[in-house]
């Protein structure tokens, strides 16, 4: 098929795109997904985790018994943030400010 | 809010597990992310065989009819347009309506989500008018519009060619069936009589080469025994099966298991529909993709089993109705596709260790014997 | 005979690949870098990647904090476009009596060229209209800013295998034992040789360190982040909690738990960040979020990164340290320096392992 064929429409990848990325050694659909950003989309790879499947099979000879679909995450449909602010107190997040005031501790994300 | 059971799915399969909870005195609460229940029940048109013994012969909209209906006077919380979108980590779920989150705890929970259709590529997939077969039949039977004047159907399965039957008695006209094997994947006799009757042309050893037109398909080239053909076509129905939505059991950290004949990925179950994490059960096309009288009868299964361990049902009890269920379903799936039958065997086996003795029999049975 | 190597790196992250990268430039080794998944599997692939300075405290570990974001315009010039942006950054604070523990913060930090601006409130709003009216004031440098993860460690990778270097990927190592002052690692596919051993496996070096005989005082701790939809340009800067990309996805999230190794979110964590979001950008409140994903992270028992030789064994180093996205184009020079020359051109005695009293070895 031509290679030029989108596979993931939400951020449009291409097949030629997955395959460049087996090629450079990533063999499952994670991985693909952070070299080529396939499957992180709007959908959250609703769509395209069995035709990603179906490349990786074909490209690598192995079995779509031995290839998982990617790593499914929260939340299961998009939700507004004013939807999700609610009285669920969970204390883990932390204001980076106040963080830099106390002396022995002192993170960021990067 | 806080329940015994909660459903995540009012189709054919968590309605029906909801009743037969509820006849036991469950408190349950059924969630689903559409306006109205049902599920895929609401757009088929078509009658509907092989259901269990205690339904009559009848078409997907009155069926969906009755397994509403019967809820009325039960315990049963209906929170439509509500869709699960993830977990607490004290195990509650979290179901949101667009405006807010509501935390649900309950004691046991029965996911009910049904399958996804299957995407299938080629150049201009992405173009309007190409669409899923189920997407062609919501727009007919729910939405009352005409998808198309001009249609193939890409894949032979009984669902893809049950569809186009009505795609042609809602005045489209079908060009042509394109099926990439040799033979037709459907068994169904008197549709594929139908099909032949109106004229419609099986392309087998066929695939679409590409489908092109301005912003939206108006032409398509197939490949037919090597040679290419092209066509005027506003409307490619994409029929290439179910698999099982997997989202819901990931979050709920279930495991999962590849049984092609089952639609391929799927959370691993036992014979009392429970997944690998306690408390959490499965039953319907979300179990394995099958025909309806299989996903109510798994759905009843599942309801026993949660009856039972809630104490509402003694073991004795539930033991000797889930054999029942058990044979009957065999039966019920095994005229479609022994295949399936053995699929859902294997996945049970390898996942449980101690299969109840009285089912061991009857899976060996069916594991050597058919 | 097992493949002999000058320099085995285990963790091909943003740590690990930067060593690899940095090591390769000379030229004169023959390296290899192992990993037991794919590249951006583990923690460099789920982070905001922002490159922050400002509020790193105490301010010598701010001041190398700002000498890896130095140095971050000369790595692009080497390994390609890793969307390297210093929009400068945001700390807002939302009390005025904290306004006096931001002046102290920027009186610090200006002992080691770290230029903070404590903002007013109207300051604020000026620069990020979209901030929430109900902030009273932010610390802001210029200095701070975000990278793109994932080609960051692609163009690591890309460069370092032009320079020859060789990566071993989806390869857990198994055992690590010493013969005769050569590293015996044996890994899931096969066993290599190494003359010097970098640890660089992140949160996962603690069980790398134990092959080799060392405790890695180093814990676990989940981050989860929320992404939006794309949406339209909304913030410029790299704000203390999140940051918009450059296809328009705002990133949302700044959250501790020490749960091991466990990635799943939870929608505990998610709605509390939600709140959060809105308290900082009001305007967030309708927008959606399409996924959420968490990353262990790894913070060493004192929250400084740990860095250099490990003290008991010749010629085994380690690399480890949370902020590894800031601190990634630094550590990979020092890091050469070290295995090439044995010293470094800038002072690293504080981030030695045997810094820690706990420190243990049993070799």
């Amino acid at each position: 098929m031509d290679a030029s064929t989108i596979v993931c429409k939400c951020e449009e990848i291409n097949i030629a795109e997955i395959e460049l990325a087996i090629k450079s050694g990533a063999n499952t659909f994670d991985d693909i997904k952070r070299l080529t950003r396939c499957g992180m989309g709007p959908c959250q790879a609703k769509i395209c985790t069995n035709l990603v499947r179906q490349i990786i099979s074909e490209s690598l000879e192995v079995p779509l018994s031995e290839i998982r679909p990617p790593r499914l995450r929260m939340p299961l449909k998009p939700t507004r943030i004013s939807a999700l602010v609610g009285n669920e107190v969970s204390s883990s997040v932390i204001s980076v400010f106040s963080e830099s005031a106390p002396q022995e501790d002192d993170e960021n994300h990067g | 809010m806080e329940t015994d059971l909660l459903i995540i799915g009012g189709g054919p399969a968590g309605l029906h597990a909801a009743y037969v909870a509820a006849s036991n005195g469950i408190k349950t609460i059924v969630v689903d992310e559409s306006f109205s229940l049902g599920g895929q029940l609401r757009q088929q048109t078509q009658r509907l065989t092989n259901l269990p013994k205690q339904f009559d012969s009848q078409i997907g909209i009155t069926l969906m009819q009755t397994l509403v209906e019967r809820l009325t006077d039960l315990d049963v919380t209906i929170l439509s347009k509500h869709t699960m979108i993830g977990t607490y980590k004290d195990g509650r779920i979290g179901v949101s309506n667009g405006q807010r989150t509501i935390p649900i705890s309950a004691e046991k929970v029965i996911v009910t989500t049904g399958a996804a259709e299957e995407a299938f590529v080629f150049p201009g997939w992405t173009l309007p008018g190409v669409m899923t077969i189920g997407a062609a039949q919501i727009v007919m039977n729910r939405e009352h519009v005409i998808p198309g004047k001009n249609a193939i159907i890409i894949g032979s399965n009984d669902f893809a060619l049950e569809v186009g039957k009505q795609l042609i008695e809602n005045g489209v006209s079908l060009q042509g069936v394109i099926e990439n094997e040799d033979q037709l994947i459907g068994c169904k006799e008197e549709t594929i009589q139908f099909l032949k009757e109106a004229g419609v042309p099986i392309y087998q050893n066929s695939y679409v080469t590409q489908a092109s037109g301005a912003g939206e398909v108006e032409k398509v080239i197939i490949n037919h025994n090597g040679s290419e053909k092209e066509m005027e076509i506003d409307l490619v129905c994409i029929g290439k099966g179910l698999t099982p939505i997997l989202e819901p059991f990931e979050i709920l950290s279930c495991d999962f298991a590849y049984e092609k004949d089952l639609g391929g990925w799927l959370p691993q179950y036992s014979t009392l529909m429970e997944t690998s994490t306690a408390s959490i059960y499965v039953a319907g096309n979300a179990a394995g993709i099958t025909n309806l009288g299989a996903i109510l009868l798994t759905a009843e299964i599942a309801a026993i089993s949660v009856a039972e361990s809630l104490g509402r049902q003694c073991k004795e009890e539930a033991t000797e109705k889930r054999e029942l269920l058990w044979q009957e379903l065999y039966h019920l799936e095994s005229a479609d596709s022994k295949a399936k039958f053995h699929g859902r065997i294997k996945l049970m086996r390898e996942f449980q260790d101690n299969v109840d003795i009285q089912l061991s029999k009857l899976f060996n049975m069916s594991v050597g014997g058919v | 005979m097992a493949k002999q190597y000058d320099v085995v790196v285990i963790g091909s992250g943003v740590v690990g690949s930067s060593i690899a990268f940095h090591l390769s430039e000379g030229g004169q080794k023959e390296i290899l870098v192992i990993d037991k998944d794919y590249p951006l599997s583990g923690t460099s692939g789920s982070t905001q990647a922002w490159v922050w300075v400002h509020n790193k405290t105490p301010s010598w570990y701010g001041e190398l904090s700002m000498l890896s974001a130095e140095l971050y315009p000369f790595l692009e010039r080497k390994i390609g476009d890793v969307e390297y942006k210093r929009t400068g950054g945001i700390a807002p604070f939302f009390n005025e009596s904290d306004r006096e523990s931001a002046l102290r913060l920027a009186e610090k930090q200006a002992e080691v060229g770290i230029e903070i601006d404590v903002l007013t409130r109207d300051q604020v709003l000026e620069k990020e209209p979209a901030l929430s009216p109900n902030i009273a004031g932010a610390t802001f440098s210029k200095i701070d800013g975000n990278v793109n993860p994932f080609r960051l460690v692609e163009l690591y990778i890309r460069a370092a295998k032009k320079n020859r270097v060789q990566f071993s990927f989806y390869n857990p190592v198994i055992d690590i034992k010493r013969d005769k002052g050569i590293f015996e690692i044996t890994t899931k596919k096969e066993v290599f040789r190494a003359k010097q051993l970098v640890l660089a496996a992140g949160p996962w070096t603690k069980g790398v360190g134990k092959l080799l005989g060392v405790d890695i005082p180093v814990k676990q701790v989940r981050g989860q982040i929320l992404v939006t939809e794309p949406l339209a340009p909304l913030i410029k800067h790299t704000i203390g909690g999140m940051r918009q990309a450059d296809n328009g996805e705002v990133l949302i999230g700044y959250s501790k738990e020490e749960v091991g190794y466990d990635r799943r979110t939870t929608l505990d964590v998610i709605q509390d960040t939600a709140k959060m979001a809105v308290e900082y950008l009001p305007d967030l409140a309708k927008a959606n979020i399409v996924r959420c994903f968490a990353g262990v992270r790894v913070i060493p028992n004192d929250g400084q990164p740990i860095l250099g030789e490990i003290p008991t064994i010749d010629n085994a180093y380690v690399a480890v340290m949370h902020s590894g996205i800031t601190l990634s184009p630094l550590v990979g020079t020092v890091m050469t320096e070290l295995l090439i020359q044995g010293e470094t051109s800038i002072d690293c005695d504080k981030l030695r392992l045997d810094r820690f009293s706990e420190f243990k070895s049993y070799v």
